[in-house]
C-alpha cells in the first residue's frame, strides 16, 4: 500500500487547485446534507416525542357549549372506544385575534383561556411551563411557547388579550408547552390567566364559552374516524347547540411540523445537486489526470505499476479529500444547527435542545465517502486501459479529426469569438458540465423565489385562504341580521358576505368542514375553485380535491353528507384547494347547507371589504361596542395574514438566501475546477498563442468567452422551463397539505435578475479565473517542452 | 545595408535555486534587412537566449534591444505580443502548431491577426500555403495528421502569412530526417530570396550554409562573425569558408 500512498500524494502534490475545488464542494454537500438528516431525525420528531412526553393520547375531542353537563354525559359519549381518557374545562373563543408577535401582527384562533389549576393538572395531554418568573403575582398570562420562538415576546413583556368585549392588558409571567393548543397552524392557543380574571370571563361569557377538551387514547387506532363521528353525531343529538370537534393527534403533529419537514427536503434538494456536480467533477478531474499524465502513467507502467496500483492511489486521493470534508462539513453542521433549528421551531412552537445524532452523522458522513468512492472507481477504470508503450509516445489522441467546428474562414465571430467557440468545441464535456449545472441551480433559485414571492413578499392570499376581505367578525345567530345591516350601512363598505361554517361528516365517516356562502359567486376568491365551478343550487357542492381525491369522487359525482341524523346527497359542481382543516373542506350555498341544518344555531360570519385598513380597524372598534360579548371574533384580515406567515416569511427568505449562497458557491467552484484545468491542459496551445501575437487579454477573453455559450443558453432554457416547471414541481409537496393546483407567481423581474445574476457571477468568475492566462509566458512555455 | 534590429549590452540572466547563470553577456550587435543570419554556437551557448530576447518573446535583464528603430525592452507583455503580431514570425524546432485545429485555421489564427479582412486573409494565407507547398488537399487536415516536414512548412507558413520584418527560426530542422530538412530550408531560403529577413540558430552547419551571415556565441557573446554571401546551391568553397570560421571559433 505505501507505493500507492506515494503516489496518492503525488497526485495531490500536483493537484492541490483541483483537491481544494473538490474539497470544498465536498465539504458543502456533507454540510447541508448532515443539516437535513439532523432535520429529519431529531427536529421533525420533536412534535412526535413531546407529544409522547406529554401524554398527548391519539387526539382530541372537545365540546363546545358544554354547558353544565357534568363528567358522567362525557363518558356515556366516549362509550367503550377508548382505553384513556381525560377531562378538563377552560374557556374557548373561537376565531378570536390575538397579538402573534412584537410587531402587532394578529392572527385568528380558538383562544382557550384556564386558570392555572385547570392548566397544569390534566391527566393527559398535560400542559407544562417552560419558563416562568413567579415572581409576577396579578395581571399575568402565560403564553404558548410559539409567542416566544416566533413572536418574540419575553418574560415580563406587556400582552394585550381581547376576549368577550373586554380588553385586558397583561404581564407575561411564562410560556407553555401543550400538543394540541400550542400553535397557529392547528388553530388553537391556550392562556393561563389569574383566577380572577378567569372568574370574570366567566360571568361574561360562560354560559356559551364553556368548553370541555377530552383527550383520549383509543383501544384501536384505526377507528379514530369512526369514533370522531359516532361522537359528533351523538354530541349533537343530545344537544343541537354543543358541537363536538374531533382533532387527531397526527393532523396536528403535520401542522406543526410540516415547515421543517419542507425545509429537511430543501436542503436534502441542495444536497443532491451537490453530490451530482462533485461526481461530475471527479469523473472530470481523472479524466484530465488520464490526459495530461500520459506519459507519467505509460512509465509507471513501464516499471511494473498495474493499473490497479494507480487506481488505488487515485482513490485514495479522493477518499482521503472526502473523509476530511465531510468530517468538517458535519462538524460545522452542528454549529450552525442552532440557527438553522430556531426557524424550524419558531414554527413548531416547541422547545428543541440539539443533540448529537449518530444517525444522521454517520448518514451524512458516509454518502459523502461512498458516492466519491463509487465515483472514482467508475472514473478511475480507463487508467487500465492504457497501454504503457502508447502512452510513453502520448499516442491516446482524444481530437475526433472528422470534425473542425467554426472554421476560420467561414465563421462569421470575430477572431475571438471564433477561437473561443473552437475552445468551446474542443472542451465540450467541461462545457456539458457547466449546462447541467446552471439548469440545476438555476431550477432550484427559480424555486426559491416562489417561495419567497408567494409566501414573503406578495403572500398569495388567493392559494392560502379560503376568502379575501378586509376583515371578518362572528357574531351569536340572534344578531346575525343585525350585524349584517350594520355593516352594509357603512358607507366605507364595499361588500358584505355572509358564511357559516361547520363540520359535517361523509357515509364513510370523513369529517369536512362546510363553508356556507350566501352566494359563492361574490366571493373574493374566485380561484379557490381550481376545476368546475363554484356552487349555484342548494343541491351542489364544492368539495376540496384533495378529499375528493382520496375519495374517488369525480365532478358530477354526488356526495351524501351527515349531521345529526340529517343526510343530503350534493352533486358535486368543482373542487375546491384549500391549506386548512388538512384541506377537508367544502364550499356550498347557504341554501344547500340548510339542507342539513338550521344555520340559525350555529355563528354567523360576516367577510367584509373596506378601502384601507384604518377603516378596517375603526369598523372592528364599533363593532366591539355595538355587539358587546355578541361579537364572537373580529378579525383585521391584513393583520392576521401578516401574522399567520409571519413565520413562514423568514423561513422562505432563509431558502432564499441559501439557495442563492449555494448555487453561486457551487456555480464558482465548478467553474475554478474547469478553468483551471481548461488552462493547464492548453497550456501550451496559450504559449504559442502569445508567441505569434496574441495578447493575454485576447486569451483571457477566449477562455471565458468559450464557457458563456452554454452559461447563456442553460440559464435562458433552464429559466423558460422552470418558469413553467416551478408551480408543476411545488404542488407534489403542497398536494399533501390540500393544494392541488398551484397557480404561484413567479415574477418575471425576479427571474430576469436570478438569469441575468447567474451570467454576471459566472461571466465575472470565468474572466478572473481565466486570468491565470496572464501567467503563462510563451517563452517559457514553449522552452520547456 | 539597412539594420532592422541593434542590441546594446544586452545581458540575460537567470536565477536557479539563488545561483545566477549569466547566459547573454554585454551582446552588441546588429541585424539587417533582408538578410539571412544564422546565429550558432555550441549546445547551452545561449543561442536560443539570443533569438527570443531578439524577438521579443523573453525580456532581457539588462542593456536595450531596438527593433525597426523602436525600443521593445521597455514594452509590457501585452505590447509585446501586439508588436510580435505585425514584426516577428516564428519557426520551432517542434511546430508548435494547435494541434485542434485544421492546417489552414493554424495559418488563419495568425494571419486574422492583422488582416481584419477574412477574405483577404484567407487568400493571403492559401497564397502562403501554397508558397511553402502544402497542397490543398492538406488544408484540412489537422496537424497530427501530416508528416513532419509538412507541419514545419505549415509552421513556416504561419510565420511568413503576416509579412513580418523579421522571420525568427529556431533550429526549424532540428526533429527532421535530412530530406525533410533541405525542404524545410529550401522553403525559408526561398523566403529569404524573396526578400524575408530571416534570423536562424542551428548548430549544424549545413543549415547554417543557407545564411549569408553567422553569427557566433560562446559564453553569452558574440565571438565572431562572418560574411557568406547570398547561398547558391552547391556552393563548395562557401561551405568551406564556413568551416574553417567554425574550427576558428572551436566548433
Amino acid at each position: 500500500m505505501t507505493k500507492e500512498f506515494l503516489l496518492a500524494k503525488s497526485h495531490f502534490r500536483k493537484n492541490r487547485g483541483t483537491a481544494a475545488g473538490i474539497f470544498l464542494l465536498m465539504f458543502l454537500a456533507s454540510f447541508l446534507l448532515s443539516i437535513s438528516m439532523i432535520l429529519f431525525t431529531d427536529v421533525y420528531p420533536t412534535g412526535k416525542k413531546s407529544a409522547e412526553r406529554l401524554d398527548s393520547g391519539d387526539g382530541v375531542i372537545k365540546i363546545y357549549n358544554i354547558g353544565d353537563k357534568d363528567d358522567a354525559f362525557i363518558r356515556d359519549l366516549l362509550d367503550g372506544d377508548v382505553e384513556r381518557y381525560g377531562i378538563s374545562r377552560c374557556l374557548n373563543y373561537p376565531n378570536t385575534s390575538v397579538i402573534s408577535n412584537t410587531e402587532g401582527a394578529e392572527v385568528m384562533v380558538n383562544l382557550i383561556v384556564e386558570t392555572s389549576e385547570q392548566a397544569l393538572n390534566k391527566t393527559m395531554a398535560r400542559t407544562e411551563i417552560i419558563d416562568e418568573d413567579d415572581t409576577v403575582t396579578e395581571g399575568y398570562v402565560y403564553l404558548p411557547y410559539q409567542l416566544h420562538t416566533s413572536g418574540h415576546f419575553e418574560i415580563g413583556d406587556m400582552y394585550p388579550v381581547t376576549v368577550a368585549g373586554k380588553r385586558y392588558d397583561l404581564k407575561i409571567r411564562g410560556f407553555l408547552e401543550n400538543t394540541y393548543y400550542g400553535c397557529n397552524n392547528s388553530g388553537c392557543y391556550e392562556i393561563i390567566v389569574p383566577d380572577n380574571i378567569y372568574d370574570e370571563l366567566m360571568e361574561i361569557s360562560g354560559k356559551t364559552n364553556l368548553m370541555a377538551c377530552v383527550p383520549y387514547a383509543l383501544k384501536d387506532k384505526s377507528t379514530q374516524n369512526h369514533f370522531a363521528t359516532r361522537v359528533s353525531n351523538d354530541g349533537l343529538k343530545y344537544d343541537i347547540n354543543m358541537s363536538v370537534e374531533n382533532v387527531s393527534l397526527s393532523d396536528v403533529i403535520l401542522s406543526r411540523t410540516f415547515m421543517s419537514l419542507i425545509i429537511a427536503v430543501s436542503f436534502f434538494t441542495v444536497t443532491v445537486i451537490v453530490m451530482a456536480v462533485i461526481i461530475m467533477m471527479i469523473a472530470n478531474s481523472i479524466a484530465n489526470y488520464v490526459k495530461e499524465n500520459m506519459k507519467t502513467i505509460g512509465a509507471l507502467k513501464a516499471i511494473g505499476y498495474t493499473g490497479r496500483n494507480i487506481r488505488i492511489s487515485l482513490i485514495i486521493m479522493f477518499l482521503m479529500i472526502s473523509v476530511i470534508a465531510s468530517v468538517t462539513g458535519v462538524c460545522l453542521s452542528y454549529a450552525a444547527l442552532p440557527y438553522v433549528a430556531e426557524i424550524v421551531v419558531a414554527q413548531m412552537g416547541l422547545p428543541y435542545r440539539s443533540s448529537f445524532s449518530l444517525f444522521a452523522t454517520a448518514a451524512s458522513f458516509f454518502a459523502v465517502v461512498i458516492f466519491t468512492l463509487i465515483a472514482t472507481l467508475f472514473s478511475a477504470r480507463k487508467v487500465n486501459r492504457i497501454i504503457p508503450i502508447v502512452a510513453l509516445r502520448e499516442g491516446i489522441e482524444s481530437h475526433n479529426f472528422k470534425r473542425n467546428p467554426i472554421k476560420l474562414e467561414r465563421s462569421f465571430l470575430n477572431l475571438d469569438l471564433s477561437l473561443a467557440m473552437k475552445t468551446l468545441f474542443s472542451n465540450l464535456r467541461q462545457n456539458v458540465i457547466v449546462f447541467v449545472v446552471i439548469a440545476f441551480l438555476i431550477f432550484l433559485c427559480v424555486n426559491s423565489l416562489l417561495m419567497y414571492e408567494n409566501f414573503s413578499r406578495k403572500p398569495n392570499l388567493k392559494l392560502m385562504a379560503l376568502e379575501i376581505c378586509s376583515g371578518v367578525i362572528g357574531v351569536d345567530g340572534e344578531n346575525a341580521e343585525d350585524a349584517q345591516d350594520f355593516l352594509s350601512s357603512r358607507p366605507e363598505v364595499s361588500s358584505v358576505r355572509k358564511l357559516y361554517n361547520f363540520r359535517v361528516f361523509t357515509d364513510d365517516e370523513d369529517s369536512i368542514v362546510l363553508n356556507a356562502f350566501e352566494d359563492p359567486s361574490k366571493m373574493n376568491n374566485q380561484d379557490l375553485c381550481y376545476k368546475g365551478r363554484l356552487p349555484l343550487h342548494d343541491n351542489e357542492i364544492c368539495l376540496s380535491g384533495r378529499y375528493a381525491k382520496s375519495a374517488g369522487l369525480k365532478i358530477g359525482d354526488e356526495v351524501r353528507l351527515n349531521l345529526a341524523g340529517n343526510s343530503y346527497s350534493y352533486v358535486i359542481s368543482g373542487f375546491i384547494q384549500i391549506m386548512t382543516n388538512g384541506g377537508k373542506e367544502a364550499v356550498l350555498t347557504e341554501a344547500a347547507a340548510a339542507n342539513l341544518a338550521d344555520l340559525g344555531n350555529f355563528p354567523t360570519y360576516f367577510y367584509f371589504d373596506t378601502e384601507t385598513e384604518d377603516e378596517t380597524v375603526k369598523l372592528l372598534e364599533d363593532c366591539e361596542a355595538r355587539f358587546g360579548d355578541h361579537l364572537l371574533s373580529s378579525s383585521n384580515f391584513y393583520q392576521n395574514v401578516k401574522g399567520s406567515l409571519a413565520t413562514f416569511k423568514g423561513i422562505s427568505a432563509l431558502m432564499m438566501i441559501l439557495v442563492c449562497s449555494v448555487s453561486a458557491a457551487v456555480i464558482i467552484l465548478v467553474l475554478y475546477l474547469l478553468i483551471r484545468s481548461l488552462i493547464f491542459s492548453k497550456r501550451k496551445d496559450y504559449g504559442i498563442y502569445k508567441a505569434i501575437g496574441y495578447t493575454s487579454r485576447d486569451l483571457v477573453f477566449q477562455t471565458a468567452a468559450s464557457f458563456m455559450p452554454a452559461i447563456i443558453l442553460s440559464t435562458i432554457i433552464s429559466t423558460i422551463a422552470s418558469y413553467y416547471l416551478a408551480n408543476p414541481y411545488m404542488q407534489v409537496i403542497m398536494i399533501n397539505f390540500g393544494l392541488m393546483k398551484c397557480t404561484f407567481n413567479i415574477p418575471i423581474p425576479g427571474l430576469i435578475i436570478i438569469a441575468v445574476s447567474m451570467i454576471i457571477v459566472s461571466f465575472l468568475f470565468a474572466v478572473f479565473e481565466s486570468g491565470k492566462v496572464r501567467k503563462i509566458e510563451a517563452y517559457n512555455m514553449l522552452v520547456s517542452e | 545595408m539597412k539594420e532592422i534590429i541593434k542590441t546594446n549590452r544586452l545581458c540575460k540572466t537567470f536565477s536557479n535555486g539563488g545561483v545566477q547563470q549569466h547566459v547573454l553577456r554585454n551582446i552588441d550587435l546588429d541585424i539587417y534587412e533582408g538578410d539571412f543570419t544564422v546565429i550558432m554556437g555550441a549546445s547551452g551557448a545561449g543561442k536560443s537566449t539570443l533569438l527570443y530576447a531578439l524577438s521579443g518573446m523573453d525580456k532581457p535583464t539588462l542593456g536595450e534591444i531596438l527593433f525597426a528603430g523602436e525600443k521593445i525592452t521597455d514594452k509590457k507583455p501585452d505590447e509585446l505580443a501586439l508588436f510580435r503580431r505585425k514584426n516577428c514570425g516564428f519557426v520551432f524546432q517542434q511546430t508548435y502548431l494547435v494541434e485542434s485545429m485544421s492546417v489552414l485555421d493554424n495559418v488563419l489564427a495568425a494571419g486574422l491577426l492583422t488582416e481584419k479582412n477574412k477574405k483577404a486573409a484567407a487568400t493571403r494565407a492559401k497564397e502562403v500555403l501554397k508558397s511553402v507547398d502544402i497542397e490543398e488537399s492538406l488544408w484540412d487536415k489537422f496537424p497530427a495528421q501530416l508528416s513532419g516536414g509538412e507541419a514545419q512548412r505549415v509552421g513556416i507558413a504561419r510565420a511568413l502569412v503576416n509579412r513580418p520584418r523579421v522571420v525568427f527560426a529556431d533550429e526549424p530542422t532540428g526533429a527532421l530526417n535530412s530530406k525533410t530538412g533541405k525542404d524545410v530550408l529550401d522553403t525559408l531560403t526561398r523566403a529569404n530570396n524573396d526578400g524575408q529577413s530571416v534570423v536562424m540558430v542551428t548548430h549544424d552547419i549545413t543549415s547554417a550554409r543557407r545564411g549569408n551571415r553567422i553569427l557566433y556565441v560562446k559564453d553569452g557573446e558574440i565571438a565572431g562573425k562572418l560574411d557568406l554571401g547570398k547561398y547558391l546551391s552547391g556552393d563548395k568553397e562557401r561551405h568551406l569558408k564556413l568551416r574553417d570560421f567554425l574550427g576558428g571559433m572551436g566548433w
